[in-house]
Order: structure tokens, then C-alpha cells, then sequence
């Protein structure tokens, strides 16, 4: 038991060391790297009897993201939707939250080298719009432009909460890279989930 | 604290036993199922790919544990110098070296082909022919682009010169006429103004983007390929319609262009040549960098497999070779009954069979030694248990004269506890009292006549002499000598007294018949004679015949006991209390009163079972002894008789004393007492304690005389008790 204990002892107190330094590289790479998508201005129009949304994600990329897209590896965006229902328990301090629904868009960017057109597939509806600029291909796709939220969940939309995000599937690139991206803060740019204002 | 050694506890239990090889095993069910359910299926890989990622390394560390756990007892027991440790350590470390240099080669070899392999697929001329081939199908559709824009252009300037109202008659026209997919007029803000689509299925004119927008506003005009979401290319041209007036709003015409098929599917193999080109020469990197991985793992879990197998395969090797070491030693430290697990057919499976059998002979071998060690001390016990009970003493002595065993009888006959002085010399029993000292002189003399001999020894005791016979034997392989030796004092006295009684009847019948014939003839002398003699002789026959007379009477007294002596009448017994008896003999002596006469009574009435008369006739003799010895010493008469029950011998006895204080019985007569004719007394016939001895004998008892300190005697008599039924 004693040697057991002498044997792993050192083991423990180095292993300790690493997950320190480690936790506070990767603190620290987050930290220094915060190009990452936001959420901007969501708002929630009443139109109608109906909701809608609008809102612009700015997709700032990384040269290495970049650098792929131009060497034909496609890039596969997710938006994120959810409408909570919070119900307050104890004022704003706690609520009792449950999710009415969740809805995620897939958008794929590529580049068409032939023509030097940038295209954005639905991945949803399959509709594709082509951009001569990167930065207008962005542009276009992060602009949500009047997305109705579904009607039945918007009766009451007292206790309502919109959340957003957008990031990257990085499950749909290519395998030999999947891994290197999993691991990489090059390839984490998802934005924090961002609550839309009702008007 | 309390969970801290739980959880050292359950992490000893979960690393313990079997656990980690059942983890292990699960874990890997669990990847193989895994990874084939991705193989089948790639896009359910992106799912799993994390799980898949997880269990691996779960898998890994687990490897590493069961690893690190063999290491560390494989260290443990040669830090211990465990038996067959040493040799595990050695052919561990011998496989080990083996693994490492073959995987290394391996390895490395591996490494450098899969390098060079993806390397291979990628080939400068060939890269160098896709950018020509794309940057010639650019240049091709450049031309067509460029007439199709002046073409735009003018449609341009014609439209402009119309009035809104005939645009859209004039769209349709100069659809026509271009052999346009579709013309648009799009006001500067993006509004739709007036539209000709070709298709009849499309209804809505494709607006251009913001981009595009953005660029013509700001002056240039736009041409571009535009592929469409059915994989077709097609040609968009956009210019701004120049204005008649500078307050008219700003317009733009947006015209789609089709390419003819063949062009169109020219342009989409080169596009994904180029595309799949340059996506596989960017993942180069990746690709070799996963490769490289793969094989990293799969040669390091090979490995780990490697040396856990070589620590178990030695282990293998070397526990029937241990087993065999710790048998060894439980052999050589006396436990024979070590059977060893054979194990194959091999030469260590023989080595180990003809081991157990080795055991199994050394055992028997064992069993047999102790069985006859076992008979050997039954037949010791069973020959000290005969010696034991014998009457006979057994002593035997060794060569030096050393004595080696004695029986319980030679130790009651020589009164000496000899059991407790075995091994002692003869010489040194000698010493212990004159008996001893004459018993072993006599056995020192005879030892050195010859093989066997016979010989009578006298021994003084307290109460008379003792008289043995010794037979000596010598003993196998002149190892010593066994003296059986007997008392026969008993049996003299026996022989004696049947002599004696021989002698008394033959008296008896022979005298007393001539005693009447005399008594009378001497009557008949004096009646007869004393009339015819002379006056003075008178007195002399008188004289003479009563002394005839008195002196038969006497010899006829004489005769009668002497008969009384020899008869031997069957005895006539019956339950008496024994203190009556006595106080009633006792009375017939009361008359004098210089007999003093003291009765101690036992506490309780003792019937004993006797020939009353004949043993009234043993306290008169034993009484008239008694004072008769006092008397003639004339010392005055003072008599204590006592009785009392006791134990002796494991039987019930009366014992009944009478004692006197008279002079004592003179040494040389103590042991024929109770033989006839033994008296010091000037007058009586000798017989009384003779008759006495008899009588006592007669009922079963014994009888013997003691001198008291500093005078008088005691004659015990014992006589046995029935049994009580209680």
C-alpha cells in the first residue's frame, strides 16, 4: 500500500501540473483568439398575428478557415433558433425554462473556381445564391432577413425568450481534417447564444 | 477523507482480479460495433466520431493500466526475490527487446512509404495541367462573355430610348432576338421594373445580388458565370441603363445567357477536376498527419499488447517451474504430501508428473515408517501393560549394568520405586538400602556366570524375612539381562504349614492311639499293685502312675491340639458384628482384676461374615498370648484392642489390632511366629498363633505381628468386608 501510494503519488502531483497548465494554455488561446461570430441586433417584428425575426451575424474567419474554402473544401454554417419559455419562480433570479422549439439552419460555402463565384447552398431547401466576394457571400448569409417563428408557441409572448448562435459543423468537413479541426481554436468560432428583443 | 479511501477502494477493487481484462474487452465489443456501424453508414461517423475518439482512449488507458499493473508486480516480486521472478524478468525483457526492434523497423518503414505514397499522388505537371485547363476555360468563356456584354450593352442603350409602357413588349423581343434565358429591369433600389423569362416554369426574374449591385453602382458593369443549382452554368450579364434625363431614376438590366450543353458539361468536369484536386492536395497534410497517427496508436497498442502478452506468456512459462521450486522446498522441509497441478504434455508437464510421484513414493514411504512406529508402541504398551500387571517383579539391566526397565510388582516386592531410577547404575541402587544393596550384588555376581541362572536371595523387612527367586536370562545380541524375580515367602510359609499339619495329623493319629492303652494300664498298676506292695513302696507306685498318668494326660492335651491343629473342618460362616464378638470374649476375662482390658470401638457396628466359634477361638489365643507374654516378663497387664474398616488394595477389609505392652517379640522368631513350636514361652504347646494364622487364613484374611517402639507388640489381623450393596 505504502509503495503504491509513493508510486503514485509523484504520478498525481505531475499529472495535477499538466491539467493546470493546460487548462490555463487553453484559457489563454480562448482569450488572445476572440475572433469569433456574434449575434447582432436580433429583434422579433410582430407582422400580423405572426412573429418574425431579423438579424445579422458578422462570420469573421480565420485565415485558416479561409485558406480551406479556397482549396474547394466546402464550409458548412449552422444557425441556431430556440424559444424558451421562462417562467419566473423567483423573479429574474430564477426561472423555470422549458423549450418550446428548436430549429437549426445548415448553409454550405463553397468556392466555385471556374466562374470565381462564392456559393451559398441551403442545405435545407437546396436554393443557392452565388457571390463574386467572400465578404459578400458572408454578408448575404448572415443576414436573416424576416425568419417567422412558428405561430402556435407565440400566443403569448410574455414569457418568451429567442436564443441565437451560429457556428461551424465541423462534423461535415472532410475527415482526414475533422480531428485537427476538433482539437483547433482556428475552427471554434460558434457564437454564445444571444437573446432577441421583442418589439 | 472517507470518500478519498472509498475511492481508493473502489479503484483497488475496479484495478483487481479480472475487472480490467472484462472492462477491456466490453470497451472493445463496444468500438468494434461502433466502427462498423460508422464503416456502414459515413454520415453517422460525425456523430460517433467523438464516442468512437472516447472509447478509444478509454481503451488505451486501460491497456496502459493492466500494463502498469503487471509491470508493477513483476517489479513487486522481484524486489522480493520471489521464486521464478528472475527468470520472468529475463525472458520479459528478452521479448520485450524483440517487440521493440521488429515494431521499430516496422514502423519506421511504414512511416516513410505512407509518406512517400500520399506524396506520390500529387504531381506538379499534373497540377500545373488542371490550372491551365481551368485558366483555358476561363479564356474560352472570356471571349463569349465579353461579345455577350456589348450584346447587353446595346440592349441597353435600346431600352433606354423607351417609354415604361412598351418595356416589357420590347423584353419579350429582345429575348428573343439574344436568345437570352431571361431580361430584367431592376430599379436602384432593387424593385423589380419589368421582366422576360423564357421558361414558362420560372415566374419570378433572378435578381441580382447586393455585390453586383453594389458594383454597377458604382459604375461598372457586370459579366460573370453564374452556376445554377442544377449543376448548369450559365453567363449573367448586368449594366446599368443609361439614363435620358438626370432626373430619371436609375435602372439596370439584368441578362442571363445559357451555354450550350457540351460547353456547359466541359466546364463542370474541369471545375470538378481542379476542385477535388485541390481539396485532396490541401489535405495532404491532414491526411498524412491522421495516417501517421493511426499507425502511431496502432503500433503502440500493439506494443503495450506485446508486452503484456510477453509478461503473461512468462509468467506462463515460469510458474510450473516456480511451483516445482516451492514444492522442492516444501519437500525438503518435510511436507511430502505436495501434489503440483500437472500441466501439458511437455517436458515440464514430465517434470512435474514424475515430481507428484516422487511425493506420492516419499508419502507412502512415510506412512509405512509410521506404521510400524505405531505397532512398535502398541507393542511396547501392550508389553508394559502385561509387565505391569504380573505379580512377578521384571527388571532388566544393559550390558554396563545400567537398569533399563522394572515393572510395578519389582518395585512393591523390593520396596524401592525403581521406575523412578531407571538408568541408574546397579552400583548406585545399592545405596539405597541393605535389600537393594544384596538384590544387586547378587544380579552383579550372576551376570558374569553365564546365559541363564537361578538363584534364592533373603531380604530382611520389618516383618520378617523375605525370600525371592531370581531367574536371570540374558537378552538377545548380549544386550544385557532380564531378572524375573518372585517372592516366595508366602509360599514357604505355605509348604511349611502344610508340613506341619502333616506332621500334627500323624501325631495325633500316631500317639494318641498307644495314650489310652498306657493311661489305663498305668490306672490298672495302681489299682491293682498298690495292694500288693510293700507298705513304703505304696507311695513310690503312686508316685510313679500318677505321674504316668498326668504326663499322658498332658501328652493327650498335647495330641488334641495338635489335631485340633490338623483338622480342617468346613468353616460355618455367618453375618456377626464383630464388636460383640469381642465383648463377649472379653467378658470371660473380666474376673481378674490385674487384667486391664481397653476396647476402642469403631464408630460404627461392622458385620463381618466368620466362623463365629472358630474366631472366638482366635481372640483367646490372641488374648491368652497376650497376657501370658506379659506375665512371664511380669510386666503388668494392659491390653488395647481396636477395629476399624478400611481400604486396601481397592477391596474393603476389617482390620482388628490387639495390642499389649509387654516385652516385644525377640527379632529371631518375628518371621516364624505363626509357625508351630515358635514360642519363648516355658509353657504351652507352641500352636495357639499358629492355629491363629490358620484360622484367619482360613477365612480369607491375613495376619501378622508388629513390635512396637518402644515396647509391646500389635497382631493385626485383617479380614475381608462384603461389599455394601450400596
Amino acid at each position: 500500500m505504502m509503495l503504491w501510494t509513493v508510486f503514485i503519488m509523484p504520478a498525481f502531483a505531475v499529472s495535477k501540473r499538466l491539467f493546470l497548465s493546460l487548462f490555463l494554455w487553453l484559457f489563454i488561446q480562448t482569450s488572445a483568439n476572440a475572433t469569433v461570430f456574434s449575434v447582432n441586433n436580433p429583434v422579433v417584428h410582430p407582422i400580423g398575428n405572426a412573429y418574425v425575426l431579423t438579424a445579422q451575424i458578422n462570420y469573421p474567419l480565420t485565415p485558416r478557415v479561409i485558406e480551406a474554402l479556397q482549396n474547394g473544401v466546402p464550409i458548412t454554417f449552422l444557425q441556431e433558433f430556440r424559444l424558451i419559455d421562462a417562467m419566473p419562480i423567483l423573479g429574474s433570479f430564477w426561472q423555470w425554462e422549458t423549450t418550446l422549439w428548436e430549429s437549426t439552419l445548415s448553409y454550405e460555402l463553397r468556392y466555385h473556381a471556374l466562374s470565381e463565384q462564392y456559393i451559398v447552398e441551403s442545405l435545407d431547401t437546396h436554393e443557392q445564391q452565388n457571390f463574386p466576394s467572400l465578404s459578400g457571400a458572408l454578408k448575404a448569409l448572415g443576414d436573416i432577413n424576416a425568419l417567422s417563428l412558428p405561430p402556435e408557441y407565440t400566443e403569448d409572448t410574455e414569457n418568451l425568450i429567442l436564443e441565437i448562435r451560429s457556428g461551424l459543423d465541423l462534423n461535415a468537413l472532410p475527415t482526414p481534417m475533422r480531428p485537427g479541426a476538433l482539437i483547433s481554436d482556428k475552427w471554434q468560432l460558434t457564437s454564445p447564444w444571444v437573446q432577441a428583443v421583442w418589439l | 477523507m472517507g470518500s478519498s479511501s472509498m475511492a481508493i477502494s473502489l479503484i483497488k477493487r475496479l484495478s483487481s482480479g479480472t475487472a480490467p481484462y472484462f472492462s477491456l474487452a466490453f470497451l472493445l465489443l463496444v468500438l468494434a460495433y461502433l466502427l462498423s456501424a460508422a464503416t456502414q453508414d459515413s454520415s453517422r461517423l460525425n456523430d460517433l466520431f467523438l464516442v468512437i475518439f472516447g472509447i478509444g482512449v478509454a481503451c488505451l488507458l486501460l491497456l496502459v493500466g493492466i500494463l502498469a499493473r503487471s509491470l508493477f508486480r513483476l517489479y513487486r516480486d522481484f524486489k522480493k526475490h520471489e521464486a521464478g521472478s528472475r527468470l520472468t524478468v529475463r525472458l520479459v525483457s528478452l521479448f520485450v527487446l524483440l517487440i521493440l526492434v521488429a515494431t521499430s523497423i516496422v514502423y519506421g518503414f511504414s512511416i516513410h512509404f505512407l509518406h512517400r505514397g500520399i506524396n506520390s499522388w500529387f504531381d506538379v505537371k499534373v497540377e500545373q495541367a488542371l490550372n491551365d485547363s481551368l485558366e483555358l476555360s476561363r479564356t474560352a468563356f472570356g471571349i463569349r462573355m465579353r461579345t455577350l456584354l456589348r450584346q447587353t450593352r446595346m440592349m441597353a442603350g435600346v431600352l433606354s430610348e423607351l417609354p415604361d409602357s412598351e418595356l416589357s413588349h420590347s423584353l419579350r423581343d429582345l429575348t428573343q432576338l439574344s436568345g437570352a434565358l431571361e431580361l430584367s429591369i431592376w430599379a436602384r433600389d432593387g424593385q423589380p421594373i419589368a421582366s422576360s423569362i423564357e421558361s414558362p416554369t420560372i415566374m419570378v426574374p433572378n435578381r441580382p445580388n447586393d455585390t453586383i449591385m453594389h458594383q454597377l453602382l458604382q459604375g461598372e458593369d457586370y459579366i460573370g458565370m453564374d452556376p445554377s443549382e442544377n449543376d448548369k452554368l450559365q453567363l449573367r450579364a448586368a449594366v446599368r441603363i443609361p439614363q435620358k434625363s438626370v432626373l430619371a431614376e436609375e435602372r439596370i438590366l439584368n441578362v442571363l445567357f445559357p451555354i450550350n450543353d457540351h460547353l456547359s458539361e466541359l466546364g463542370k468536369t474541369v471545375q470538378d477536376a481542379y476542385s477535388d484536386y485541390k481539396e485532396l492536395s490541401y489535405l495532404r497534410k491532414p491526411l498524412i498527419t491522421v495516417f501517421t497517427l493511426t499507425l502511431s496508436l496502432i503500433v503502440f497498442l500493439t506494443i503495450l499488447v506485446s508486452i503484456w502478452f510477453a509478461i503473461w506468456i512468462s509468467r506462463r512459462i515460469v510458474e510450473p517451474l516456480q511451483e516445482l521450486a516451492q514444492g522442492t522446498q516444501a519437500v525438503a522441509s518435510g511436507n511430502y504430501n505436495m501434489q503440483l497441478t500437472a500441466s501439458g504434455h511437455d517436458e515440464i508437464g514430465f517434470l512435474v508428473r514424475s515430481f507428484n510421484q516422487m511425493t506420492q513414493r516419499l508419502t507412502h514411504a512415510r506412512n509405512a515408517s509410521q506404521r510400524s512406529h505405531r505397532l512398535l508402541e502398541q507393542q511396547t504398551s501392550y508389553l508394559t501393560t502385561v509387565l505391569g500387571s504380573l505379580s512377578s517383579g521384571v527388571v532388566t539391566v544393559d550390558k554396563r549394568l545400567y537398569l533399563h526397565t522394572a515393572n510395578n510388582a519389582s518395585s512393591k516386592i523390593l520396596g524401592v520405586k525403581l521406575q523412578q531410577r531407571l538408568e541408574s547404575p546397579l552400583s548406585k541402587l545399592a545405596e539405597i538400602n541393605k535389600n537393594m544393596k544384596t538384590f544387586c550384588e547378587m544380579i552383579e555376581r550372576c551376570a558374569v556366570k553365564g546365559i541363564a541362572w537361578e538363584q534364592q536371595v533373603e531380604l530382611q523387612k520389618q516383618n520378617g524375612n523375605q525370600t525371592l527367586i531370581c531367574h536371570g536370562t540374558e537378552l538377545p545380541n548380549n544386550s544385557g539381562w532380564v531378572i524375573v524375580f518372585e517372592d516366595i515367602t508366602t509360599l514357604l510359609q505355605a509348604q511349611r504349614n502344610a508340613a506341619w499339619g502333616e506332621v500334627a495329623r500323624r501325631l495325633a493319629h500316631e500317639i494318641k492311639n498307644p495314650l489310652t492303652p498306657i493311661q489305663l494300664s498305668a490306672e490298672r498298676l495302681q489299682r491293682k499293685y498298690a495292694a500288693i506292695v510293700p507298705e513304703e513302696q505304696v507311695e513310690v507306685v503312686d508316685k510313679l502312675t500318677n505321674t504316668i498318668i498326668q504326663q499322658v494326660e498332658a501328652m493327650k492335651e498335647m495330641v488334641n491340639e495338635f489335631s485340633e491343629y490338623a483338622r480342617t473342618p468346613a468353616l460355618q460362616l455367618q453375618s456377626y458384628d464383630i464388636g460383640q464378638l469381642i465383648r463377649e470374649v472379653l467378658a470371660m476375662y473380666q474376673s481378674n482384676p490385674n487384667h486391664q482390658f481397653t476396647l476402642l470401638n469403631s464408630p460404627e457396628s461392622v458385620a463381618v461374615k466368620i466362623d463365629v466359634n472358630r474366631f472366638r477361638q482366635v481372640m483367646h489365643n490372641l488374648l491368652k498370648n497376650a497376657i501370658e507374654a506379659c506375665e512371664d516378663a511380669q510386666l503388668p497387664v494392659d491390653i488395647v484392642i481396636s477395629y476399624h474398616p478400611l481400604t486396601h488394595q481397592q477391596r474393603r477389609w476389617l482390620e482388628i489390632s490387639v495390642r499389649d505392652y509387654g516385652p516385644g517379640i525377640p527379632f529371631s522368631i518375628i518371621d516364624k511366629l505363626f509357625e508351630p513350636y515358635a514360642t519363648t514361652k516355658h509353657k504351652g504347646t507352641g500352636l495357639g498363633l499358629a492355629i491363629v494364622k490358620k484360622m484367619i487364613e482360613e477365612h480369607g484374611g491375613d495376619v501378622w505381628a508388629e513390635n512396637l517402639d518402644p515396647e509391646g507388640t500389635s497382631i493385626i489381623i485383617r479380614l475381608p468386608l462384603e461389599e455394601s450393596p450400596s
